[in-house]
């Protein structure tokens, strides 16, 4: 079962852009890249993987419950809903 | 405002600001003003772990093997940990229920100090393993220099708040003299105090342990003290939540999503405030000094724990709008991580006698990219 794939562009740091599909989180896609992202619970609670959504859509497979300002979000528990566009840290 | 147990007079919850506003009567989670604490709750029950169930006695001949300078870095840090939930244990409790007004903010805290109580338990846990007679370390506690100035730091702010809070619910607004001594009492005053203490509490739980954990998570790298670093991962975990739910309290303020005069107070405060943070980070980073002053440990040194704080403090400080004061932008301490994940930190005693257990874990994840090309 293979989903439609969505582009992560990422706009800070040098990284090409990468695919993601729904069975894989956002961090998990970029860790599959090597890209760095800090993180510790991987459950929405701690806020680590706190970044910036610059555009595009995500739907959270956990309710977030870390502390996120109106344009960042948790890519630890959310996937890509089309193509997004993110900055780390 | 005189406190009451049980207020009479009928109060809508969902109109009142988190402090400072009529006192709790009924104790309902039906509705909430802001359900993030009934969810932070709900969350930390979750998580309930009882320390006799982490199995340390393997510890013991590892502590016997380790080198005079790690024995001094391993137990000064329990000390360090002891002190902080000791604090954090009552003060929560004792600083902020007198003065709240939401039911789910009120049990909250009580959850909240609860689990901290659950730490300081673990530490007796620990050390009663080590050691036949514990004392010594915990009378140590409370004469320790190093330990006594933080001692001194964290507990000011919640001592402060907790004497005017004292003051304005026995006698009201006004100058009041006690012991020779004038205090003007006013709602501004004490929510200043209310905002610096929540800063206080804020950096304690967002920066505090972590030279700590680091010290415990690089034993456990080497397959050592692996009950001390089961339990450690457990806190670990509990102090997360705490933190996240300091950082929401300061962003409603400062959003202006309660208390409209606090968002006066965050800003009037601003630098006061940050300036706690960084004082925090400093006494981290001479913690850190202290530990190694009489050599250092395998994986660790003085330099890469401050590099660490700083990265932590970058974060999380940004959390609440104070920015990125540090230069460092990637982790130094990569592999702790791995450690602060909530993935398999459930409490199964046979974990701790697995000694490749965690390091077993990470190899997987290393290797994670190996799977790219498999399609489910
Ligand atoms: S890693 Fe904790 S919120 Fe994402
Ligand atoms: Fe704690
Ligand atoms: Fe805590």
């Amino acid at each position: 079962m293979s989903e439609k794939k969505s582009t992560v562009i990422i706009v800070d740091g040098d990284h090409p852009p990468i695919l993601t599909d729904h069975s894989d989180t956002i961090l998990e896609s970029l860790e599959k890249q090597n890209i760095e992202v800090h993180y510790h619970c991987r459950e929405g609670f701690c806020g680590a993987c706190r970044s910036k959504l610059i555009s595009g859509e995500v739907d959270y497979k956990t309710d977030p419950l870390a502390y996120i300002d109106d344009d960042e979000f948790l890519p630890c528990c959310c996937i890509a809903l089309g193509d997004i566009k993110i900055k780390l840290v | 405002m005189k406190y009451t147990t049980f207020n009479q007079k009928p109060t809508n919850p969902l109109l009142e600001p988190m402090f400072f506003g009529n006192p709790v009567n009924v104790a309902r989670y039906d509705q909430q003003k802001h359900s993030i604490f009934e969810k932070l709750i709900e969350k930390q029950i979750s998580f309930f772990w009882r320390p006799e169930e982490v199995d340390v006695s393997k510890d013991r001949v590892d502590f016997q093997s380790l080198s005079d300078s790690e024995k001094h870095i391993f137990i000064s840090n329990l000390k360090y940990q002891t002190l902080l939930d000791s604090v954090q244990g009552r003060s929560p409790n004792i600083a902020f229920l007198p003065i709240i007004s939401l039911p789910e903010l009120e049990t909250w805290t009580e959850t909240w100090s609860f689990f901290e109580t659950i730490h300081s338990r673990s530490y007796t846990h620990i050390l009663r393993n080590l050691f036949t007679d514990p004392s010594a370390i915990f009378d140590d506690i409370v004469v320790n220099e190093q330990i006594k100035q933080r001692a001194g730091d964290i507990s000011k702010y919640y001592d402060d708040l907790i004497f005017y809070t004292q003051l304005w619910q026995t006698q009201g607004e006004g100058v009041h003299t006690v012991e020779g001594v004038a205090y003007t009492i006013t709602m501004r005053e004490l929510k200043k105090k209310l905002y610096l203490c929540m800063n206080s509490v804020n950096a304690l739980e967002a920066i505090r342990f972590y030279v700590s954990f680091a010290c415990t998570f690089a034993f456990a790298e080497r397959e050592l003290m692996e009950g001390n670093s089961k339990i450690i991962r457990l806190i670990a975990r509990d102090e997360n939540l705490h933190l996240t739910s300091t950082q929401h309290i300061i962003n409603l303020w400062q959003k202006g999503k309660d208390d409209p005069e606090m968002a006066e107070i965050a800003e009037e405060c601003k630098d006061q405030a940050k300036e706690i943070f960084m004082q925090a980070v400093e006494q981290e980073k001479q913690w850190a000094g202290y530990l190694f002053a009489q050599g250092s440990m395998i994986g660790l040194n003085e330099e890469i724990l401050c590099q660490y704080v700083e990265y932590i403090a970058n974060h999380r400080m940004s959390a609440i709008g104070m920015g990125q004061p540090f230069d460092i932008t990637s982790n130094p301490l990569p592999w702790m991580n791995n450690y602060l994940n909530s993935d398999n930190v459930q409490v199964a005693p046979q974990e701790s006698e697995i000694s490749s257990y965690l390091v077993g874990q990470i190899d997987a994840e290393v290797n994670a990219g190996d799977f790219d090309d498999f399609d489910l």
